[in-house]
């Protein structure tokens, strides 16, 4: 009998999984989804953060964090490709939902797809003249389409400017559950749904041929289209995928927040995306959740040190990529396929 | 002896410059279906540079590459593999942190035709496919005897399974013509004799070899016809006993004798 390492967290989660019954493992699931979901009930605990309110650091930064590292880890972590200016595609979904909802009479729910089909197309713009860049490059050309969209927004009237757009409507009800400032649980709820929702989706296309095609061209580009792989496609569709999951992000941040400006949409918020995908483990989903949460959450924890908050966020980066240089959690390097028997996933 | 058909790849008066290097020039190749032949020169000849054009790596200066009644001059790489040209590397370039059967399906891929959508929710076509390429792909290892490697990550594979897994590549996008590069550079004599068996195997089974290779025991014992590239210029092309014993070759290996000049 094999010696399992219960301080291999990834191992150890891993197998598991994999060695439960289909039984078990939906009772696992719903079992985390219900501990996760009444997370926003523990604002009385150890867990609450002094000064922000608990439930709204659980939305933003954390929930916010989680949902875009885990669509720039499709681009980063699934295909290899350095985006440096993922902050782009929040800032378009956010000023859809911003402009959209001032002007029209359009809700939330229906702003939604329409800053999902722009980040999207965005996404595919950006993608087609620059994807066939590699590494620095990319992430250079990258970097500078996140600025260009800040200054575009910045310098146009329709965006108002510096002054932002103020009065953005709050999603309408859903049903019994209310959207207010003062108690942001339904909020969380949300952002949840969405992260489940993108977890679903990587999952599935990890295991079937564009998750293939992403693993083969992060590792040899070249010899991936010499077997056939379309790579400027899957390329393209890693990227706009990406979007989608950054313009939903923003379309919801910009209803929860109620007001926008050009400053919220820096390099920095790109290069802390990053962060949490690099940190968490670069490639492996739940590395990356994990990875988010905790730098969503620990500047607002310590918040009380105040100065020094950022000493110690820059001080628990540093150690950890000292002794886990591969992130918490790092990608899967196990020998089994990722193509499930059957293919029945 | 499997049956010598048809012209599948014809390389017509084939130049190829970089900047002032010449690396062909005015190469004529054809090679027939269900034959193995063999491309051999010095070190520099242009061998790779051969399959280079063919795959699609490089655009040739001047010529033409016509596969099977399609011009290769203005496909994509991905394309070209589509059509039927698969190849493997004189450097191991294997997928490796991928398992060796993840490397076949990755390969037998290209002619499926279910793309994200299919995958994302689960259409039927998506899934038949699934099943059918990793059926496949089992079936190729299995044919080039390393099925039992199947779950292994490519990196940590033994060197010489490393070359088996760059054929059964090569052979998962389902190939008339194979270009195998070197595939016996760093073998022993056994493991040589081994792959001279399973390349033999390949083309018995219905496709179609095109190799480099330096080892002329291998050569001579497999191929069926020998096309010799000096300086990127052909310099002969015939059955490899009149090629062993052509005087162009010996000179091309091992130069001009003093007295001779």
């Amino acid at each position: 009998m094999k010696i399992r390492n219960y301080w291999n967290l990834r191992d150890f989660g891993a197998s598991t999984w994999e060695n439960a019954s289909r039984p078990v493992r939906v009772a696992i699931a719903l079992i985390s989804i219900v501990l996760v979901g009444l997370l926003p009930f523990m604002g009385g605990s150890i867990l609450a953060t002094p000064i922000a309110s608990f439930d709204a650091v659980l939305v933003y930064p954390v929930g916010m964090f989680v949902l875009m590292s885990l669509g720039l880890n499709i681009v980063v972590g699934k295909s290899g490709m350095l985006d440096l200016g993922y902050v782009a595609f929040f800032a378009i979904g956010a000023y859809t939902m911003a402009i959209l909802g001032t002007t029209t009479g359009l809700n939330t729910w229906e702003i939604m797809p329409i800053g999902i089909a722009f980040a999207m197309t965005a996404g595919v713009l950006l993608g087609i003249p620059t994807l066939r860049l590699r590494g620095d490059y990319l992430a250079i050309v990258t970097l500078g389409f996140g600025e260009i969209v800040r200054l575009v927004v910045l310098n146009s009237s329709w965006s108002k400017g510096p002054n932002g757009i103020a009065n953005i409507p709050m999603p309408p009800n859903l049903g019994p559950l209310k959207f207010e400032l003062e108690n942001q649980k339904v909020f969380f709820w949300v952002v949840m749904a969405m992260i489940m929702l993108t977890i679903w989706m990587i999952r599935r296309l990890t295991v079937r041929r564009p998750g293939r095609a992403w693993e083969a061209i992060r590792q040899d580009e070249d010899a991936a289209e010499l077997m056939g792989v379309p790579t400027l496609k899957y390329k393209i569709w890693s990227f706009t995928l990406g979007a989608a999951v950054g313009g939903a992000a923003g379309v919801l941040y910009a209803s929860k927040n109620l007001y926008i400006a050009p400053e919220m949409f820096t390099l920095n918020v790109s290069i802390l995306i990053l962060a949490c995908v690099v940190f968490g483990g670069i490639g492996n989903i739940w590395g990356v959740v994990v990875g988010a949460t905790i730098l969503g959450y620990l500047p607002d924890r310590i918040r009380f040190i105040s100065d020094a908050r950022l000493l110690v966020f820059g001080l628990v980066l540093v150690i950890v990529m000292n002794f886990r240089p591969d992130g918490l959690l790092p990608r899967k390097k196990r020998e089994k396929a990722i193509v499930k028997k059957g293919a029945n996933a | 002896m499997a049956k010598i058909g048809k012209t599948l790849l014809k390389l017509d008066n084939v130049t190829m410059k970089f900047g002032g290097v010449t690396a062909l020039n005015g190469v004529n190749l054809e090679v027939k279906e269900g034959e193995i032949l063999a491309l051999i020169g010095p070190n520099g000849a242009g061998k790779t540079t051969v399959f280079n054009v063919i795959t699609g790596v490089y655009k040739q200066t001047s010529g033409i590459v016509d596969f099977d009644g399609t011009s290769l001059g203005s496909q994509k790489r991905y394309q070209v593999t589509g059509l039927g040209v698969a190849r493997t590397f004189q450097n191991i370039r294997l997928w490796g942190d991928m398992t060796a059967l993840e490397n076949v399906i990755t390969a037998t891929d290209v002619h499926k035709k279910s793309g994200l959508v299919g995958a994302l929710f689960g259409l039927p076509r998506a899934r038949r496919e699934e099943v059918e390429n990793r059926a496949r792909a089992m079936e190729i290892l299995r044919f080039i005897g390393i099925d039992e490697y199947s779950d292994r990550l490519a990196k940590n594979l033994p060197y010489g399974v490393q070359r088996r897994l760059e054929i059964a590549r090569a052979l998962g996008t389902s190939p008339k013509l194979v270009l195998l590069d070197e595939p016996a550079a760093g073998f022993n004599p056994a493991e040589k004799v081994e792959l001279a068996a399973t390349i033999k195997k390949v083309r018995d089974a219905g496709y179609t070899v095109l190799l480099i290779e330096h080892d002329m025991s291998l050569i001579m014992g497999i191929s069926d016809r020998v096309v010799v590239l000096d300086f990127g210029t052909k310099i002969a092309d015939d059955i490899p006993s009149v090629v062993q014993n052509d005087p162009r070759v010996i000179e091309a290996y091992l130069g001009v004798p003093a007295d001779a000049s």
